[in-house]
């Protein structure tokens, strides 16, 4: 009896475990489009101190204004030309960098990227600072110059029939425990009255 | 002789934990109602799932489990610590049925992250999230800040005796009141209270920022929540880089210490003892390794000339000192910044700040500010003794509170968590090393994760060994519940295989 339910624990922590490792592949073959991307920045910061870089990315999350200038943040990580929610497989972190300009050249950005937003792709060009000065050592690029050079969209994540189906069934089925669970408390209650 | 369980202690455990299972269901209702408010019908689909899966085992362990029996102490450590595991495996469903987790595991590893508070994630493309799944990023580590034992003992117990031994089994030993139900409730007024407070000071530095409205008010409300849980999670990928503001980080600092502080000491400052602040042994011991650790870190990054100006030094060292001490996990700079511009010895200041970590009875991790306060004070009476004549006796006090005399047994309680902590860092950057990992960076990784902080040089990755994540996952387990209650579980599965 002991050791058959050893056996049991062992092919449960086996089946579990295979259901842990059953991976969705992260095999996304889109790279940066910029050199030195993001990544190569931020791993040899020295070598691209003070320098003018090209810098092409998804406009991301939001313009935040600052008077005359703004900051906004590009990607140019796997998902800079479509994102998991369209359907893009895995590709790693997030990677990208921040980026100061003229508010001015900010606002030609239509779309910026969030759940529902594929935002633009832009490349600019300015000049990268290790840890900028007048930001308090941020790592930033001073843009000089912006261009579009794809346009957002709108990203559709439809829900899918059999996952509606899912959740129908288990609010049904944990609906009718809840009612059980009440209905055999009330009873054991009428009970030790009893 | 061990014995083995019975049914009855079976039923036990499979109710209490059942009942924190459906908390965690009940928790899952903000998110689901963010989903709808932004229309975002997959992710609310998602929810409707996982909240079912919870209720489903909630409410069968409520009807399978019915037992009348009250909660010993080995059944409230192994119901706190097993609550633990089953709201990871069940919480982890929406993450996973986002489609952003590599695996299951990833999707565990970012739920056990988030009710640890640590803040180290394999999530991919976080910068594509919906609003709902960000919500509940940032529920799970706000709850868990306070304890998703003192969840449920707050909203579905009705204060069992036995409600206090699971509280103790969560890392928590404080009675702010006398009642244990009342004193979860304590923690949750202090926590709302400061939720408004912190909120609306973020999202008004957030307009002034240039954020929209409602993205102000989304992201000063989950940044708050990372910081007074001492969490770390941020709703983009960029952490706290994202605001390039100087206000925002000063708020975020004052937040996160406010979180690190134990919620006695919030007590005592809500009750009116403000002279507690100054007094109590945790925030002295805090302030001396904080201003210690910033004082290294500082000179070595002076030293090396990484940053440009002496404001910009300070900012930086100060803004990630406090961070990693009080195992916060917010960053101003890139993750592998730490190795290309902080280099080895601005690594291991971090190292030793989250380490020793912050206060007990706090939403914080690491050693603890009291037990390093302690073994400080013991260390100076030993030396006193020695200097003093042979028949003098030497006595100690440290305040917390109130004034407690140092015995023995405090001292040896204190030395042997802090020297389970540094066997559980050592072991863990032991296995990355055996990863082929540099020995700096899998010791920053380990100490991250161990105690509860989630600063990362970039070793934690969608891409590194599953053995890794799973050892992550159980030292971020193990840190945050102080060892007890997890060593307490796994006696009492050694006790089902082995008893007789």
């Amino acid at each position: 009896m002991l050791r058959r339910g050893k056996t049991l624990i062992l092919v449960a922590l086996a089946g579990f475990a295979l259901v842990l490792g059953g991976c969705r592949v992260a095999d996304n073959p889109q790279r940066s489009p910029n050199d030195p991307s993001s990544g190569a920045l931020v791993d040899a910061p020295n070598d691209w101190d003070g320098k003018e870089v090209t810098f092409t990315g998804e406009a991301i999350g939001e313009l935040m204004v600052r008077g005359g200038k703004a900051w906004i943040h590009l990607n140019d990580d796997a998902y800079y030309l479509k994102n998991v929610e369209e359907g893009a497989h895995l590709g790693g972190y997030n990677s990208g960098m921040s980026v100061w300009l003229d508010t001015e050249l900010a606002r030609e950005i239509d779309i910026f990227g969030d759940y529902k937003l594929q935002g633009d792709v832009v490349t600019i060009v300015g000049v990268y600072n290790a840890a900028c000065g007048e930001h308090g050592g941020d790592m930033d690029v001073h843009a000089e110059t912006l261009e579009i050079t794809a346009p957002g969209r709108p990203a559709e994540d439809p829900v899918t029939t059999g996952k509606l189906l899912w959740a129908i069934g288990l609010a049904v089925a944990a609906g009718g425990l809840y009612a059980l669970s009440r209905s055999w408390d009330s009873l054991s209650r009428h009970g030790s009255r009893a | 002789m061990i014995l083995r369980p019975r049914k009855q202690d079976h039923l036990l455990i499979g109710k209490y934990t059942g009942k924190i299972v459906i908390g965690v269901g009940l928790l899952m209702v903000i998110p689901l109602i963010t989903s709808i408010v932004f229309q975002e019908w997959d992710t609310a689909v998602d929810f409707v799932i996982s909240m079912s899966a919870c209720f489903i085992f909630g409410f069968g362990t409520q009807i399978v489990c019915r037992t009348e029996r009250d909660l010993s102490w080995s059944h409230g450590l192994v119901v706190a610590s097993g609550s633990w595991i089953v709201a990871t495996i069940i919480g982890a469903l929406p993450h996973w049925l986002s489609g952003h987790e590599g695996s299951y595991l990833d999707a565990m590893f970012d739920v056990m992250s988030g009710y640890t508070t640590t803040g180290l994630y394999l999530m991919q493309d976080l910068d594509h999230i919906s609003h709902g799944l960000n919500m509940w990023r940032h529920l799970l580590t706000y709850a868990g800040g306070q304890g998703i034992v003192v969840i449920a003992l707050t909203f579905l117990f009705k204060g069992t005796a036995g409600a206090y031994k699971m509280y103790v089994g969560e890392g928590k030993d404080e009675r702010l009141l006398p009642n244990v139900v009342q004193t979860a409730r304590a923690i949750w007024l202090v926590s709302l209270t400061w939720l408004v407070i912190g909120t609306a000071a973020l999202f008004g530095t957030g307009l002034l920022l240039g954020q929209e409205p409602v993205r102000a008010f989304l992201h000063g409300l989950w940044v708050f929540m990372g910081a007074w849980s001492t969490g770390g999670f941020a709703p983009q990928s960029y952490n706290t880089i994202w605001f390039h503001s100087l206000s925002y980080e000063v708020i975020c600092i004052v937040i996160m210490i406010a979180g690190s502080l134990n919620f006695a000491l919030h007590w005592a400052l809500w009750t009116g003892n403000r002279k507690e602040l100054r007094r109590n042994v945790e925030t002295v011991s805090f302030t001396v390794t904080l201003v210690v650790t910033t004082l290294v870190a500082t000179f070595w990054l002076a030293k090396s000339g990484v940053y440009p100006d002496a404001m910009s030094l300070f900012r930086k060292a100060f803004y990630q000192l406090a961070s990693g001490h009080t195992t916060t996990g917010f960053s101003t700079i890139y993750s592998k910044a730490f190795i290309s511009q902080w280099g080895p010895v601005g690594m291991i200041a971090t190292m030793i700040a989250m380490a020793i970590g912050a206060s007990a009875c706090s939403t914080a991790g690491g050693i603890k500010g009291v037990r390093i306060g302690i073994i400080t004070k013991a260390f100076l009476q030993d030396v006193r003794k020695m200097i003093s004549p042979e028949s003098a006796v030497v006595r100690a006090k440290y305040h917390h509170i109130r004034g407690i005399l140092l015995e023995d047994g405090v001292v040896r309680g204190a030395l042997m968590i802090t020297v389970a902590y540094m066997t559980m860092y050592a072991l863990t950057a032991f296995v990355g090393t055996l990863y082929g990992y540099p020995l700096v960076t899998s010791m920053f990784e380990a100490v991250s994760a161990g105690s509860n902080t989630g600063l990362s040089c970039g070793l934690t990755d969608p891409t590194m060994p599953d053995l890794m994540k799973v050892l992550y996952i159980f030292v971020m387990w193990l840190g945050r519940l102080e060892f007890m209650s997890v060593f307490a579980l796994i006696g009492y599965g050694y006790s089902m295989l082995r008893g007789r």
